[in-house]
This record gives C-alpha cells, structure tokens and sequence, in this order.
C-alpha cells in the first residue's frame, strides 16, 4: 500500500506538466461533485422533513379551522372553545413558516365556500392578528414583500387597509401596482376604478385585461361616470376607458369619444372608431369621412371596416372615390359594401343604372 | 329521519371534505368520503349511496368519469351533484350530457348545499314510491 502510494507520487512528480495539472483538476472536479452531491441529499432531506412538518401543520389547523367554525354559540360572541383556537393560532402566527400554512388553510377553505362560512374565515383572520403581519408588509423596503402583503389583503377582503394600500398606487415596480389594482377592484368593484383618476404610470394590456375579467364577475353591473377618464392625459386609462365603454355599451359618453378621434394617439384613435363603431353611430361616420384623406392608413381601414356595419345609398359616392385605393383591406371592404348596398337596393334601378361609372367599377362585385 | 341516508363525497380538497362531513353529518347523514374519483368509485359500489357529491377535477379519475361509471357501467340513478369552479363551464355541460343531476359553482354556500341535497332525496322518494 505505501508503495503503491510512492509509486503514485513518484508517477506524478515525474509526469509533465500538462498531466499534472489534468490529475489536480480531476481530484479538484471530484471533491466538488462529491461535497455537491452530499449537500444536495441534505437539502432533499431537509425539504422532505420540512415537507412532513407542514403536512402535520397543516391537518392540526384544519381541524382547529373546522372547530372553530362549528364551536360558535350562533351569535356575534366569541365562544370560549374559539378564544382557546383564537389563541392557539395566533401564537403559532409569530412562526412565519406555521403563519404561512395557516394562511394557506384558510384560503384553501376560503376560495371554495361563500357565505358565513367565509365571513368567519375572514373574521378569524383578523382575530388571529395575521391581519397586522400583512398590513406590515405594506412598510416593507421590498417591492415583492409589499406585493404579497396586498395580495393577501385582497385574498382575505380587508377592506380597512384601503389607506395604507393605496399609498403604493404609484409605485415604480408595475407587480406592486397591479396587486393595488386588483385590491381595488375586487373589493370596491366598479368604486375601485377611482384610482384611473390619480394613475400617473401606464396600465398594460394584460392588466386592464384582468381588471375587466374581475369586473365581468360582479353582479351589480352598474358602471360609474367614465367621461373623465376618457378626458385622462394618461394614454391608457382612456384605452381602458374605451374597452369599458365598448363593453357596457355606454352610449351617452358618445359626445366624448367623438372627441377622441382627433386624439394625439393613434391608437387610441383607432379604438374610438372602433367603439363608435360597436355604438352603430351614423354621427361619427360623417365626421370620419370628412376628413378621411387626413388620416393614416390604419384609420382608414377601420372606418371602411365601420362603414361594412354602418351604411347607406349615399355613400356609394364616396365609396367609389375609393375602389381603386392602394391598400388591399380598403379594396376589399369597398367592395363588400357595395355589393351589400347592390343586394339591399336590388329594386332600386335609380343609381345602378344610371351610374355608368358605378356599373363599370362593380364588375368584381358582380363576379363575387 | 336522514339517519340512514348514505351519501359519497368525492373532493380532493381536504378541508372544503372536512367541512362538508361535519356539517351534512349535523344534519344527519352519514358521510363516506373519498380523496379522488378511483375512492369514489369504490365506496358506491360498496354502499350503493342515496346520492352522490364529486368534484370535477380530481386526481387519477376525474368526476366526470364518475358520473359516466355510475350512469353506464353500474347502471344507477342516484342523483349526482356536481362541484364546477370558474371557468369549467363546458365540463359542467359535459356533465348533465352524461347524468349529472345538479351542479353546484365553487365558492358555494354548504347551506344551499343540503337545502339541494334534501330536494333531490325528496325527489327519489317520490319517484320510488310512484314507479
């Protein structure tokens, strides 16, 4: 054996140095692996034993949540077995890993049932002060500590933290800001859009997506006044204001979206033609085609899209002034029209007839 | 009266299944519950149950498959009420195409629960005694 072992340090004294140094990484890549390997089964050990630990936890508090839940004396008091789980819980609360799985139980519970049921829940929560631990998040120097602290709010309905919530409304970091939003809405419903009138930062797609998602569930569909924000200097509340507009059909904000199609946006332009659109409004098309020539391409695509839903003899003047454009989409809907306005006025031999020049350019109607 | 009512919960949600025992069991039935579709299935054809409560989506077998054993395979009609979350609209089509007999929407009030599950029973009673 020592010679074996001389054998190997005479091997690799007298070896170049090219394997010397190949030998030495080798040991080196060894040793790694190895004290890798023995840290990673003693992380896998730690996660299963933490793993058991909350499975434990866990069923401890869901029948301490059942309990509670049935212990009641069916009026407003605390009865003395709730006191005792009260009490219980909110000790195990100042363990953040045990805070965590009671939160997690009672959202478990919380997202299925409605009612009193969930009342309680929420009640319990408050009681238990893991209210107070997520208010205290709202203090945090973390933007993802603030985040979850108002998502949890959200979660568990706690309408009395709207002042400290609503503080954050401008926060640089847009997962901050889309958790207020969704608090807002969820818990003060069409009176948590207020916020569009103080929002300085831009509202994504995906967040006035989601907002619309969390409003289409609510009962009451009563919508508040949106005409000031569709006046907003910020860009996409009135983009918002627009899909609300479209969607709860409110036509007497007309007047103001008319307004916005001479909007410094085009984008935004492009979608009040669309609500007007969606409104059917004949007003609108007038103005769109008085100063048709003045607009982009993209607008003029949308109003003849319009004009497919919205229109009438007269406008086959107008119409013909443009079977000849450029843009594909343009010819396309031009053509639509014309031959729907054909087929409507079939019986009307007056302008088919006499229009030699109409006659000529419909050849393609004809054909299709 | 509702001593002897048998009735098979099919949730995967542990604590909504605790709930759900301890207050049908206050009313006085007696709960067999089941953690997935494949319990589910084991314990009605065990006990032949007066109704059946399942959840959509649970592990291994889900409750539309459920439905579709009692209904063809074990040829029963025992009413069956169907727990649906948000967005599984079309599944709960699925599951009246197949037998379902009610169906319920996550968040659900367990009062309106047992107010449904007492109707059902008072509807197989009657159509017992008629046919």
């Amino acid at each position: 054996m020592v010679n074996l072992f001389y054998y190997i340090v005479e091997y690799f004294k007298y070896s170049p140095k090219i394997i010397q140094l190949l030998w030495a990484s080798s040991v080196v890549f060894t040793l790694i692996i190895i004290g890798l390997s023995i840290y990673l089964n003693h992380i896998r050990i730690r996660l299963r034993a933490k793993e058991r630990i909350k499975a434990v936890y866990q069923k401890k508090y869901e029948s301490d949540l059942i309990e509670y839940l049935y212990s009641g004396n069916g009026v407003d008091e605390i009865s003395k077995e709730q006191q005792i789980i009260i009490d219980y819980l909110s000790n195990c609360a100042k363990s953040s890993l045990k805070r965590k799985i009671i939160i997690s139980t009672l959202l478990k519970l919380k997202d299925e049932i409605s009612g009193e049921i969930a009342d309680a829940i929420q009640k319990l929560y408050c009681q238990t002060g893991l209210v107070n631990y997520a208010s205290y998040k709202l203090k945090s120097k973390k933007w993802d500590v603030i985040a979850k602290g108002i998502k949890e709010l959200a979660q568990f309905e706690i309408k009395d933290a709207l002042n400290d919530v609503i503080e954050h409304i401008d926060h640089p970091k847009r997962e901050v800001r889309k958790e207020i939003q969704m608090y807002l809405v969820k818990l003060f419903r069409f009176e948590g859009l207020e916020f569009l009138n103080i929002l300085t930062n831009q509202l994504s797609e995906w967040d006035q997506i989601q907002l619309l998602e969390i409003l289409q569930k609510f009962e009451n569909q009563h919508i508040p006044d949106i005409t000031k924000w569709l006046e907003s200097s910020n860009n996409s509340v009135v983009s918002f204001s627009l899909k609300l507009a479209k969607i709860y059909n409110q036509y007497e904000a007309k007047d103001h979206i008319i307004n916005l199609l001479n909007h410094s946006n085009q984008e935004i332009r492009i979608e009040s033609i669309n609500v007007l659109s969606h409104f059917g409004d004949i007003d609108s098309l007038i103005i769109l085609k008085s100063d048709f020539n003045q607009r982009s391409i993209e607008e003029q695509v949308i109003i003849f899209k319009m004009m497919e839903d919205i229109n009438e003899v007269s406008d086959i003047p107008f119409l013909l002034e443009h079977i000849n454009n450029m843009n594909f989409d343009i010819k396309v809907s031009v053509t639509k029209i014309l031959k729907k306005l054909k087929n409507s006025e079939a019986n009307d031999s007056r302008f088919i007839t006499t229009d030699i020049e109409y006659s000529e350019k419909t050849s393609l109607i004809k054909a299709s | 009266m509702n001593t002897s009512k048998k009735i098979v919960l099919a949730e995967d949600n542990s604590i909504l299944a605790l709930l759900l025992k301890y207050k049908l069991e206050k009313e006085g039935y007696t709960l067999l519950m089941a953690k997935d579709g494949k319990e589910a299935i084991e314990l009605i054809e065990l006990h032949n149950p007066e109704i059946i409560l399942t959840d959509i989506m649970m592990p291994f077998v889900s409750g539309l498959e459920v439905i579709s054993y009692v209904r063809n395979k074990l040829n029963l009609t025992t009413p069956i009420i169907v727990f649906s979350s948000s967005g599984q609209e079309e599944m709960v089509l699925n599951a009246f195409n197949i037998g379902a007999t009610d169906f319920m929407s996550k968040p659900f009030s367990p009062n309106e629960l047992i107010i449904r599950i007492k109707r059902l029973l008072f509807n197989k009673t009657i159509f017992d005694k008629t046919w």
